[in-house]
């Protein structure tokens, strides 16, 4: 009985000590820490995946983490996360912000706050090159793939009521459930589908097709009421853009000369 | 912590209507897949206790490989694995239909077979074997024996577990949502991904399945004691 009384203690006395750091504004604490812990995919290139040769996490997204890092004069560390477990592990502090395509939503405004857009993702579709789909009318009466708890999978349904959408656990599954004739097409953010399409033995089989079935902005998730820290991710978002940073960044990973060429058409918004 | 829970949020219009849409397919998938399990599993059982040896070999690798396979591998060879082996205009005409379904209620009928087989197995087994060779003497065939004699007193006594394989078998059909079929759990993680109220959305879910259960086994109980009673 008495070591039972005993851990309740202790757990209440660490959930002060959580609470309590949780009070200090988070650049103080990744000062003093020395380190910014970063939140990431790593399993999504060119965003966020594990190079196959250092075995480290490489990309876009830990790149700007980077050069966040460096503004504060901190370290960097980065922390693989998925679609589900990112904000989650925000609020519990586990990492101090999250960089992994996650779409500025104003229902996730709930949970957690969000920088200014630093990529804007459309969806879209990816449908074999002589399915003759060319855009989300065609889809009447067919089976969509797309993959679970995805905001593409409720676009795809409002944009054509007419279809079936089939969802799977990862989109390689949606994939190949299309590879198969299970589904015509599989939809999702269009840089997420040029990886998947990249990814097959044969990509000029696919093309990437349609209208914008809808905006998916990404921006830098951060905890929930620091506006210091967010006005830092902000401020720093800006620079880069204004000192060509960003643009330098882009072309490195969505540039000509890679897999993934997506061309540089938008302006980030910047405040006077 | 600060999570507000919002209970209103899962009884809204539009999750609420999914709960039940998920609600619906769990219960089509399960009975469905019930009544496919019994008859395949009351056909294994009879090929195994039949004494002509192809069939009892047949029966006794068909319940050992299902039985002793994951369901989920199970349901995923039936999804991606059979389509290399499918004939192409086939193929075509069945990808167009809700093949996600079919796929569910094949994968989980006979997997469950397999244990059905083995319960009923047990349940005849425990009937004394004078009453199989009393009534060949009486000149019915095996089958005619089985079918009258046998089978409806070993059904009566594996009820009890046969309750547990169904209960099994729902709980499993949960599975299906790895390829897609929209039944409670997938319309759980739904309502999660979109409300960020994981706590409420599995919640509602297991209560769902709680009751579920609970009505099949306390029905299929009183059902026994009432019309099925047996002097033993």
């Amino acid at each position: 009985m008495k070591m039972w009384k005993m851990s309740v203690l202790l757990t209440v006395a660490s959930l002060f000590l959580v609470l309590s750091a949780a009070q200090a504004g988070k650049i103080d604490e990744i000062k003093a820490r020395g380190t910014l812990i970063a939140g990431v995919k790593d399993s999504q290139p060119p965003f966020g995946y594990v190079d196959e040769n250092s075995r480290q996490i490489v990309g876009f997204e830990p790149e700007l983490c980077a050069a966040l890092a460096a503004k504060l004069g901190v370290k960097l560390e980065l922390k693989p996360i998925t679609s589900s477990t990112r904000i989650p592990m925000l609020e519990q502090g586990a990492i101090d912000l999250i960089a992994g395509t996650l779409t500025h939503q104003i229902a996730r405004e709930e949970k957690i706050d969000f920088s200014i857009t630093y990529f804007p993702a459309a969806q879209k579709l990816l449908v074999k090159a002589d399915s003759g789909i060319t855009s989300v009318a065609d889809l009447a009466g067919k089976k969509v793939g797309s993959a679970k708890g995805s905001t593409s999978e409720q676009n795809i349904k409002k944009a054509q009521p007419e279809c079936t959408v089939v969802s799977f656990e990862t989109y390689p599954e949606a994939f190949l459930a299309m590879k198969q004739g299970k589904v015509v097409a599989v939809t999702t953010d269009a840089p997420i589908l040029l990886g998947i399409r990249n990814s097959d033995d044969n990509p000029a089989d696919w093309v990437i097709a349609g209208e914008d079935i809808a905006a998916e902005p990404y921006g830098i998730g951060v905890p929930e009421n620091d506006s210091k820290f967010r006005d830092f991710v902000n401020i720093s978002l800006m620079e880069m853009w204004k000192s060509g940073e960003y643009q330098a960044l882009y072309d490195k990973w969505f540039g000509e000369k890679t897999n993934f060429h997506i061309p540089l058409t938008w302006t980030m918004e910047l405040w006077p | 912590m600060h999570y507000s829970f919002n209970w209103a949020l899962i009884f809204s219009d539009e999750y609420g209507r999914w709960f039940l849409e998920g609600l619906s397919i769990t219960l089509q998938l399960s009975g469905l897949s019930i009544i496919l399990a019994l008859v395949l599993g009351t056909m294994l059982t009879t090929m195994r206790l039949s004494r002509i040896k192809p069939l009892v070999w047949f029966a006794v690798s068909y319940i050992e490989f299902f039985r002793n396979t994951p369901l989920v591998v199970q349901i995923f060879f039936w999804y991606f694995g059979s389509d290399p082996i499918l004939p192409d205009f086939f193929k075509h005409w069945l990808y167009q239909q809700n093949i996600e379904f079919a796929i569910g209620v094949i994968a989980l009928s006979t997997y469950t077979a397999a244990f059905i087989a083995e319960e009923l197995r047990s349940g005849i087994l425990s009937i004394p074997k004078t009453q199989l060779e009393a009534s060949r003497a009486t000149g019915l065939t095996f089958l005619q024996a089985m079918g009258y004699v046998i089978l409806p007193q070993a059904f009566r006594i594996v009820v009890p577990p046969l309750i547990s394989q169904f209960l099994n078998l729902i709980k499993n059909s949960s599975l299906a949502m790895t390829i897609g079929v929209m039944e409670l759990t997938y319309m759980a993680r739904q309502v999660e991904a979109h409300t960020f109220h994981g706590f409420e959305a599995f919640t509602v879910a297991t209560l769902m399945y709680l009751s579920l259960s609970l009505l099949v086994s306390l029905g299929i109980n009183q059902y026994n004691r009432r019309c099925l009673r047996v002097s033993r």
